[in-house]
């Protein structure tokens, strides 16, 4: 029973930061058609920000978390303007090579601002456990569950019931007809380029505690929530939630109970086979236009 | 050198020729596949972005395709060895064929097919795995080699088939999951792939009696195998399964409708390119003496879609430019040692805005200027 408690918390803790990664990418994905491959470098570019914050500046942790993540916001509108904008006509596969040289930028950048030396960033709440049932679950994963739990109600909220949600869904819907009706393609896309590097940085915060914060930290996790948001049917928040509790359910208790040397490729196999039963994701969204 | 295929052909400011790659079957009038389809197609490519096509003529219309391969390979081989003459340059000079094998690869299943396939480098590790075990147990190095291709093969039917009905994202992403699986699986300690995925003491390549045991040598090796590698990759292109391919990349549900059996062409040019990867994984573990599950990871796999995408996807000769550009780069930069990752990243960004077309898209837009420059307000078309 403790066994299973606390691989069930970890296995939530990790499908929490799949999901805020993905959500991220998803947002960006909808609002603007852009697969963000520099996306899990933002997330490491976050934990090092938070990390220079806190060590650097000597601020409290959540002030300067706070402030990581609002200076992502800031690299995001960067991104839009430098990497994006000027192609935004152009084609798709441009636009992903473009996101590809940013990562190699961002990563570059990192490794000659901090060295690639491996860090570690301090938790908000501590290195306490909460002991229940003879499991120990540590504070930060279950502050990881939370914050994600908030930040998706959040989301789901604005992308149903605001203006920019409503806008952002048109866009994804039908780019040209939004742009007919009126929607500020221009406007839409700074904000969801900074909201999603909002989001990649406190993913990145909140994982960080939790491992080794080093130059390829953030990639390995924007895998994983990518391919968990396209298990869940590419384009749904939902899909995505389900994907990646689907994730990490397999990835911590199937992997460790029984396959634990094939832990890794787990969630892959699952999402191989959920691709080839049932290819356009478990949610699916209606998206077949010619 | 490409500039060969289109310098013969007449000028064409056409209107928009979507996707040229029908209109043979289209005007020959002996295919139920009838001129509105280019029409159709026109309006397809304008909305996926990939913009109509000026000028390109079907390739079964353009002319001296297989001179090119022979001239690009007599070039190669006369100026290759003579002005790289370091140690380094050789090694890199192999580098460049083999990736430039495994380039058009994916150049078959991504630029031809317009699927992208994450695993191409898991199929090179396949082939390579394959390859040193045929070798470990006496089998004579052209046979080791067929055997990686053979098994590079059915991996990707086998994985063609199941991903079938997968489009796009889930396809591509299906194949990031095979990469995954496929890197963990590998890096076990077994038979097959030995310790920790090492397998080392890879005798050198030879053949018909002689032994390729120095990059110079090993050079002629591959560029024999890059040469079959381009020759088939025009006849593929002048054929019908690469009609039907571009017309299924360009305007699936029009070409379905056309009756283009899109699957099938889908996995025959899926298995084909995963093939040339299995060769080309095998070569560069004979090459190398070791096969390593890092040197088949994701970021090779990021690198051959780089190399294809800045080559240009729409050209066999892109992935040869492109592998040559993602091979040379890294060196010509090494000497700005910490802020390499930052200038190559730069320079990549910078490339794709000058020549979304990749390189080879250069040499297309420089012949545009010339001829207009030559021929101001010339009308219609070849059409």
């Amino acid at each position: 029973m403790a066994t299973f408690l606390a691989l069930l918390a970890g296995a939530l803790a990790y499908a929490a930061v799949l999901t805020l990664a993905a959500l991220g990418f998803l947002l960006l994905y909808k609002a603007t058609g852009v697969v963000n491959f520099a996306h899990g470098d933002l997330l490491t570019l976050g934990g090092f920000l938070a990390w220079w914050a806190i060590d650097d500046l000597g601020l409290p942790v959540v002030p300067g978390s706070l402030l990581a993540i609002v200076l992502l916001a800031g690299v995001g509108v960067v991104l839009e303007r430098v990497a994006y904008a000027p192609l935004r006509k152009r084609p798709q596969m441009t636009v992903v090579v473009a996101t590809l040289a940013a990562a190699l930028v961002i990563r570059a950048s990192i490794g000659i601002w901090q060295g690639s030396e491996p860090r570690r960033l301090p938790s908000p709440v501590g290195d306490g456990a909460w002991h229940v049932a003879g499991a120990a679950i540590a504070w930060q994963r279950v502050l990881i569950v939370g914050v994600t739990a908030v930040v998706v109600a959040l989301l789901m909220y604005v992308f149903r019931y605001t203006s920019f949600g409503r806008q952002v869904r048109a866009l994804a819907a039908d780019p040209d007809a939004a742009r007919l009706c009126g929607v500020r393609v221009r406007r839409v896309s700074m904000i969801a380029w900074a909201l999603s590097g909002a989001l990649a940085a406190l993913a990145g915060i909140l994982v960080a505690p939790l491992t080794v914060l080093d130059l390829n930290f953030g990639f390995a996790i924007m895998l994983g929530g990518m391919a968990a948001a396209v298990a869940g049917g590419f384009g749904s928040l939902r899909g995505a939630v389900v994907g990646c509790l689907g994730v990490g359910l397999i990835q911590q208790l199937v992997g460790g109970y029984w396959l634990r040397d094939y832990a890794g490729a787990l969630p892959y196999a699952a999402l191989f086979l959920v691709i080839v039963i049932r290819p356009q994701g478990i949610v699916a969204t209606p998206a077949s236009r010619l | 050198m490409t500039e060969t295929d289109n310098a013969a052909a007449p000028p064409a400011s056409s209107p928009p020729v979507a996707d040229s790659a029908l209109r043979k079957t289209a005007s020959s009038g002996s295919s139920p596949r009838s001129d509105a389809l280019t029409a159709a197609f026109d309006g397809v490519r304008a909305r996926i972005g990939a913009g109509a096509r000026h000028g390109d003529r079907p390739p079964a219309y353009r002319r001296h395709q297989y001179l090119a391969v022979a001239v690009f390979v007599a070039v190669t081989a006369l100026t290759a060895p003579r002005v790289v003459t370091s140690a380094e340059g050789s090694n890199l000079l192999d580098l460049w064929l083999a990736y430039s094998i495994a380039g058009v690869g994916f150049y078959w299943i991504f630029g031809l097919g317009g699927r992208f396939a994450f695993c191409q480098t898991t199929m090179m590790a396949v082939g390579a795995y394959s390859s040193a075990y045929a070798t470990g147990h006496g089998r004579a190095f052209w046979q080791s080699t067929l055997i990686g291709a053979a098994a590079a093969a059915i991996a990707a039917a086998v994985i063609g088939l199941a991903l079938a009905r997968a489009q796009h994202f889930a396809f591509a992403i299906g194949t990031l999951a095979v990469s995954q699986v496929g890197v963990v699986v590998f890096s076990r300690t077994s038979d097959f792939t030995g310790v920790n995925g090492q397998v080392t003491g890879l005798p050198y390549a030879s053949l018909f009696g002689h032994t390729f045991d120095s990059d110079r040598s090993v050079f002629w090796l591959f560029l024999g195998v890059l040469t079959l590698v381009l020759l088939l990759g025009v006849f593929l292109e002048r054929s019908p399964l690469g009609r039907e391919a571009v017309a299924a990349r360009d305007g699936e549900t029009v070409a379905r409708t056309a009756g283009v059996p899109v699957r099938r062409v889908h996995l025959t040019l899926y298995v084909l390119g995963s093939t040339a990867a299995g060769i080309s994984g095998a070569l560069l573990g004979d090459w190398r003496g070791f096969v390593a599950v890092d040197d088949f990871g994701l970021d090779l796999g990021i690198g051959i879609f780089l190399m294809v995408i800045l080559g240009g996807a729409g050209s066999l000769w892109g992935p040869v430019l492109g592998a040559g550009f993602y091979v040379w780069a890294p060196k010509l930069l090494a000497d700005l040692d910490e802020y390499k990752g930052v200038v190559y990243g730069a320079l990549l960004l910078v490339m794709i805005m000058v020549c979304p077309d990749g390189l080879i898209g250069l040499g297309g837009r420089a012949r545009a200027l010339v001829r207009r420059r030559r021929e101001p307000a010339e009308g219609g078309g070849d059409a």
